[in-house]
């Protein structure tokens, strides 16, 4: 018989409804076929396994009608609660958060020290930093380009 | 008794519950091996089951409407999961390797079915089962491990006979493919060639 065909018997029906003549046929073919063998032995220990489990059966305990009447009660009065109460309810803590963060912006914009402004009768040196950051080096005393490279050549030469 | 919950009569709900929650925890017991999760699935059975009351017309017993709802929440409890992983020998406790190591090396016998040893195969069995999608799963816990008939199968369902077979087939292929793999490994680990000779 073919390899296929012993598969295909092993998988159209439980193995419990094979017939003496389908399970004589696998046997013989087993007894030369190696992989066929191996697919029945798992079928079978498969099919006793999946057995084993139909057989286990559970009780519901003496608590479960109580723990099923309290959840069914407790779905009647959310049911009976107003549809903009509950939303209420459950946005609270959003609402609440956004308030907290809105209040910690607030203070940190208008109650955190403000910055020192620089005194204006102080004298600043044109090339300072203090000049370049304010802006004050701006002026006809300005040396041009072609000036600072001759007074750099002139301070060499003297060297 | 239907008429009477519908009217939200607390006693005549409570009724229902006791009447059919062995029944109900049958079905989810299929599906499911721990109580607190055969036991939350029951619970949602009774909760939509109260909540859809209106839709059941006193066609067919309350036993037969109930056991069509708590089959598909249990379903859809499954398809919700989405676990299916790929059984292994490593995945396996010891005591699960070593009944199947028995079952390679012949030496299970009527004499070592106790209690401790069907509860191996159980377990092994819900591994094995867990594999297989929620409907395949259920096809061959049917059919397989009940007796169910394939008509029996599909008024429980409400799938078709055909889909019922194709369900079936497909599940015990899945599980003879999963349990071969399991076996080969048993067979490395017992040093057995392929003959089931050491």
């Amino acid at each position: 018989m073919r390899e296929m065909h012993i598969i295909e018997i092993l998988e159209k029906g439980p193995l419990a409804s094979l017939t003496e003549s389908e399970v004589g046929a696998i046997n013989s073919h087993a007894e030369t076929c190696t992989e066929c063998r191996q697919a029945y032995e798992a079928a079978q220990i498969s099919a006793l396994l999946i057995r084993e489990r139909a057989t286990e059966t559970m009780e519901p305990s003496p608590f479960f009608q109580t723990r099923v009447l309290a959840a069914w009660r407790e779905q009647q009065a959310g049911d009976n609660v107003p549809a903009f109460w509950r939303l209420w309810k459950t946005a609270g803590a959003l609402f609440a958060s956004m308030a907290v963060t809105t209040a910690a912006l607030a203070v940190f914009s208008f109650v955190a020290p403000g910055s020192e402004t620089p005194d204006a009768g102080v004298a600043v040196s044109p090339y300072s930093e203090e000049a370049v950051v304010l802006g004050q080096n701006q002026g006809d005393d300005q040396l041009d380009y072609e000036q600072v490279l001759s007074a750099i050549y002139a301070d060499d030469e003297v060297k | 008794m239907a008429r009477q919950a519908r009217a939200e009569d607390e006693s005549a709900f409570a009724e229902i519950v006791r009447r059919y929650s062995p029944r109900v925890f049958s079905v989810a017991h299929r599906f499911f091996r721990q109580r607190s999760l055969v036991e939350d699935a029951a619970q949602e059975v009774f909760l939509k089951a109260f909540s859809q009351l209106e839709s059941y017309e006193g066609r067919g017993s309350m036993e037969g409407w109930l056991t069509r709802i708590a089959t598909n929440t249990c379903l859809n409890i499954l398809r919700a999961s989405k676990r299916r992983p790929e059984l292994t020998s490593g995945d396996l406790t010891e005591d699960q390797n070593r009944w199947l190591d028995e079952q390679l090396s012949s030496t299970a016998s009527e004499l070592h079915r106790s209690a401790e040893h069907k509860m191996v195969a159980a377990d092994l069995a819900e591994r094995l089962l867990g594999t297989l999608s929620p409907e395949d799963r259920l096809a061959l816990t049917l059919i397989d491990g009940e007796d169910a008939t394939v008509s029996e199968v599909a008024e429980i369902t409400g799938w078709s006979e055909s889909k019922v077979k194709v369900r079936a087939f497909r599940a015990r292929k899945k599980a003879r493919e999963a349990m071969e793999k399991l076996l080969g490994a048993g067979r490395r680990r017992l040093g057995l060639d392929s003959s089931g000779a050491h």
